[in-house]
């Protein structure tokens, strides 16, 4: 009892600090992640939590410019962003060019090219691995169809595999060794260490977008050979080599992430270079100087700032946002629960901006949107003009503006057409005809489509639809609820079917269904990353494709044809408009919404600018831990007297029980 | 006994087969391969990945039937690797799952077992007080105190815990885990009082009735009458003669201890292997999922025989045959 009595009060003194106390005087960011990383492999990796993680530890050829928007390529590795250059029968080139005296951290893995070696230079073969395990199908990348345009890429993944299934014993050699016996890509030139050209067939100019994501990050070798499974080794998708800011320090994934900062980074040994991906930038926005991003102690200061960035998972948003609110988290998104305590009109509450907060506010680059499966016969494309002019008037019966203020507290632009703002082709002036809150034309407009008062003529009863989705939560349901309600007000009886993911899955295999809601978020920022969700060759039923709403129209497919591989030019922007101007009255999408995301920071944080691409920002954050340590002493000092009121309490209520008996027994 | 024990062995091997048929057949019921493709994936996969990636992982043979070869279907192949103990790697990540296993039993043993340990002597203690005390204003107090807190969900001691002795009293961390020593104990002290104070309540009213009616039987009035002591009636005559109940009520706990507390763990950010059952099922993992069912069936089974066994011990007059 006595030793309880001890561990209790031990427990006690060192209060609801999670972190040792050792920490406090550390430049560490403190952040929270709400899934554990699925891969770190880079060419395979695809979630925005596996991205926070790796793509501070592997780096890209490009890298976006952290300030200025639209976004805009900057080298990274390498000395300046290629320029395409044009081969006899149509292909396309593009030249990178390495920077020399860039290592990897250190690694154990280096010591199988050399032995007691535990780190080595990066050379341009390594780009070409990295690229060649995209088109590798042990790999299993999701990019291979984008990379297959690379000239003998794909044939090189089918002679991998042809190999390793007919020669027994090619599959157990060194994966460099593999790679060679597969034989060169023709795409891949390596003409000196340091120099890597890689081949198109064809035009494709977002090539380079791709160049700034993990997926075409080098790779070394050795690392996928060394970390294989086997003798206690983790696999390499568990682990990251890479010569980046920051290492891996620790990897307990289902609880905690550590990322250390390399001392041996490039950046950090040639501060001299000024290389733009080193550098914070001196530039930006207009307004970029009143959000404190442009500060002196910031402004063209090598990077990174931090010393440290601690990953802990928190699954749950209520326990996240409540260690950010005693100060153990730098920044937290804002959950539902707490919105009104801490926005009032987009602004800050006073209580937060007492304690020295910000808010930080982004136009993600993605759509929300409701889509028709357009070889349904009601809604769909055999409707022929009964089918458009009801989707038509059901576009004009959803009010989205009341539900952004009533289901997300007004995070969220309304969108006009599937371009987001900060994308090319985006035009902030214009009005979509058929998306605002219009009752009477779509009233009349349901009429002329045959379906007066939302009466089925076949049937004499209300046209039912089947809004098919498969977020079975309370809070979707609500929210589909009211854009029910909102068709409702036309006579259609559009009815929710919401089933498991995976029934879900097998309806729209099987193309039976009618309406859904969906998102999307761009992978870069290009107009062709948006209109290819209605190209007709992705079509979801047909190919498996994310044209989900199954649209399919040659006039359609032969502008966006014209404008995928197009740079941005007026003609492109034309193209682009007639795009527009068709789905517009086609209709299959009803475009909802672009994402806005709210995030809140403590004033000890800074260089915080949203980037909405998954891009490496941390190195570009800052911290002051004296500020935080005060505050976190100042904000968590504990409250004991309850418990000695409680002990008090027991006591009281046990003694006349104990006094009576003791008097019993003396009787 | 050894026939008994044999017996029972079979029927435990029975079970276990047919949990293992059972979870594959519901399993792939709701799910197709391509479903758990497209969860490890991601939903922006194209469907070429998603092919590879079931070829991969042999998602792409036959189910139950091949007539080439009846050894090369995924039911074949799912029982060889639960039998052989060759639990292979996760749908969701490729960890190995016997890795995982390893990790988060000990993070999980850390939690069961403070609770587990703790829970009985003062479910046990509570409950001889308050039999002992019976018909007093103590006992009354007691019971609707204990019917009061086993009618709680254990998610509102959760939230309740987390918001009144984290945000408002700030004692300890509101959530997290760190297995570090030095630090561990901070981040135990409130899942372990949350689920200690939860689980309570209904230790409290089952055994009290155990004790009250133990109490009553002359063998107690006899030990009064010898001159016993009160501590010493209710320590050496009653708890023994009450041990069967709380044999049956502890021991099947036990392999429960190893597999997690699936709320606390999920709520508490504590990654055992309670949580790491919640994320499988979120995560369409199906490989992981049937582990934790298979480990969760063999040590059910096991904690069953044990309990049979600790009757013949905690009363002579049992005998197993």
């Amino acid at each position: 009892m006595r030793l309880a009595a001890a561990l209790a009060l031990l427990a006690l003194a060192c209060g609801n600090n999670p972190y040792p106390g050792a920490d406090d005087a550390l430049r560490v960011l403190y952040t929270p992640y709400s899934e554990p990383p699925k891969t770190l492999d880079p060419q395979v990796a695809y979630a925005t939590v596996d991205h926070d993680v790796l793509s501070n530890v592997y780096e890209t050829l490009l890298e976006y410019h952290y300030l200025h928007r639209p976004y805009e390529l900057i080298p990274a590795l390498v000395t300046a962003v290629p320029e395409p250059r044009r081969l006899d029968g149509g292909g396309v080139a593009y030249a990178f060019e390495l920077r020399p005296g860039i290592a990897y951290g250190a690694d154990p893995c280096f010591a199988l090219g050399t032995p007691g070696a535990t780190s080595r230079e990066l050379v341009a073969s390594d780009v070409a691995f990295g690229l060649q395990r995209i088109a590798d199908p042990a790999v299993g990348s999701p990019v291979l169809v984008t990379f297959a345009k690379i000239r003998g890429l794909a044939a090189f993944g089918e002679r991998l595999a042809q190999r390793r299934a007919e020669q027994p014993g090619f599959a157990a050699l060194r994966i460099d060794e593999q790679y060679r016996r597969a034989g060169p890509v023709e795409g891949l030139r390596v003409s000196d260490p340091h120099r890597l050209e890689i081949v198109l067939d064809a035009p494709y100019p977002q090539i380079l977008y791709w160049f700034a994501m993990p997926f075409t990050s080098p790779v070394p070798w050795e690392a996928v050979a060394w970390y294989d499974g086997a003798a206690g080794r983790p696999l390499f998708p568990e682990v990251a080599v890479g010569t980046g800011p920051f290492r891996l320090a620790r990897y307990d994934k289902r609880s905690r992430i550590v990322l250390d900062r390399n001392p041996d980074w490039w950046g950090v040994r040639h501060p001299e270079w000024k290389a733009p991906a080193a550098t914070y930038p001196s530039d930006g926005e207009p307004d970029d100087a009143a959000r404190g991003v442009l500060d002196p102690h910031l402004a063209g200061h090598p990077l990174p700032f931090l010393d440290r960035i601690e990953m802990r998972l928190e699954k749950e948003t209520i326990p996240a946002f409540a260690k950010f609110m005693q100060g153990y988290y730098d920044r937290s998104a804002i959950p539902k629960e707490s919105f009104d305590r801490t926005v009032s009109e987009g602004r800050l509450s006073p209580e937060m901006e007492a304690r020295g907060m910000r808010l930080e506010r982004a136009v993600r680059p993605g759509v929300y949107y409701l889509g028709f499966n357009m070889i349904d016969p009601v809604v769909g494309a055999p409707a022929g003009e009964r089918g458009r002019k009801l989707r038509q008037a059901m576009s004009l019966a959803v009010d989205v503006p009341e539900f952004l203020r009533v289901f997300l507290n007004r995070r969220g632009i309304p969108a006009q057409s599937p371009i987001p703002p900060g994308i090319f082709g985006h035009d902030p002036e214009y009005r979509n005809p058929y998306r605002s809150l219009d009752l009477e034309r779509a009233r009349a407009l349901l009429a002329e489509a045959g379906y007066q008062g939302g009466f089925d003529p076949a049937t004499g009863r209300p046209l039912r639809i089947s809004f098919d989705t498969p977020d079975t939560t309370v809070q979707s349901r609500l929210r589909f609820q009211f854009l029910i309600d909102g068709w409702k007000r036309l006579g259609l009886d559009v009815e929710l079917a919401a089933t498991s993911y995976n029934q879900f899955r097998d309806k729209v295999r099987n193309g039976a269904y009618q309406l859904f809601f969906w998102g999307w978020v761009a992978d870069y920022p290009d107009p062709e990353n948006f209109l290819f969700l209605l190209w007709s060759e992705m079509a979801q039923t047909k190919s498996g494709g994310p044209n989900t709403a199954n649209f399919s129209d040659p006039r359609f497919d032969a502008l966006f044809h014209e404008l995928k591989d197009r740079e941005n030019d007026a003609r492109r922007a034309a193209l682009i408009r007639e795009a527009l101007a068709l789905l517009e009255s086609e209709r299959p999408w009803i475009e909802l919404f672009h994402p806005e995301d709210y995030a809140l920071v403590h004033g000890w944080l800074d260089g915080l600018k949203p980037m909405g691409l998954p891009v490496p920002v941390w190195k570009y954050y800052a911290v002051e831990p004296e500020a935080r340590a005060e505050a976190r002493a100042a904000w968590n000092r504990p409250v004991r007297w309850p418990a000695y009121a409680l002990a008090g309490l027991a006591a009281a209520g046990l003694a006349p029980a104990l006094a009576t008996w003791r008097r019993e027994r003396r009787a | 006994m050894t026939a008994w024990l044999a017996r029972r062995l079979l029927w435990g091997a029975a079970t276990v087969l047919g949990v293992l048929g059972f979870l594959f057949v519901l399993f792939f019921a709701t799910a197709d391969p391509e479903d758990i493709a497209k969860r490890a994936l991601g939903e922006k996969a194209p469907p070429e990945a998603v092919a590879q990636w079931i070829a991969n992982h042999g998602y792409d043979r036959p189910r139950v039937w091949n007539p080439a070869d009846p050894t090369d279907t995924m039911l074949f192949e799912h029982y060889r690797r639960m039998l052989a103990f060759d639990f292979g790697r996760s749908d969701a990540d490729d960890v190995p799952i016997a890795q995982r296993l390893r990790a988060g039993v000990g993070v999980s043993l850390s939690l069961t077992v403070p609770l587990f340990l703790l829970g009985i002597p003062l479910a046990l203690g509570a409950s001889l007080l308050v039999a002992f005390f019976r018909e007093t204003y103590i006992d009354r107090a007691g019971v609707v105190l204990a019917v009061v807190a086993m009618s709680v969900s254990i998610l509102i001691y959760i939230l309740a815990g987390q918001y009144v002795v984290g945000v408002l009293l700030r004692w300890f961390p509101i959530s997290g885990f760190d297995i570090d020593p030095a630090v561990v104990a901070r981040f135990l002290a409130l899942p372990v009082g949350v689920g200690l104070l939860h689980g309570l309540g209904s230790d409290v009213r089952f055994y009290r009735t155990v004790f009250v009616e133990e109490t009553s039987r002359d063998y107690v009035r006899t030990a009064f009458a010898k001159g016993a002591g009160d501590g010493r009636v209710m320590a050496r005559h009653v708890l023994p003669n009450a041990m069967l109940p709380i044999l049956t009520h502890e021991v099947v706990r036990i392999p429960g201890l190893f597999t997690g507390a699936l709320l606390l763990e999920s709520f508490f950010g504590i990654p055992g292997l309670g949580s790491m059952t919640v994320d499988a099922i979120n995560a369409n993992d199906f490989a992981t999922l049937r582990v934790m069912v298979y480990v969760g069936a063999l040590l059910f089974i096991a904690a069953q025989i044990a309990t049979d066994v600790a009757y013949t011990v905690a009363d002579p007059r049992v005998r197993l045959g």
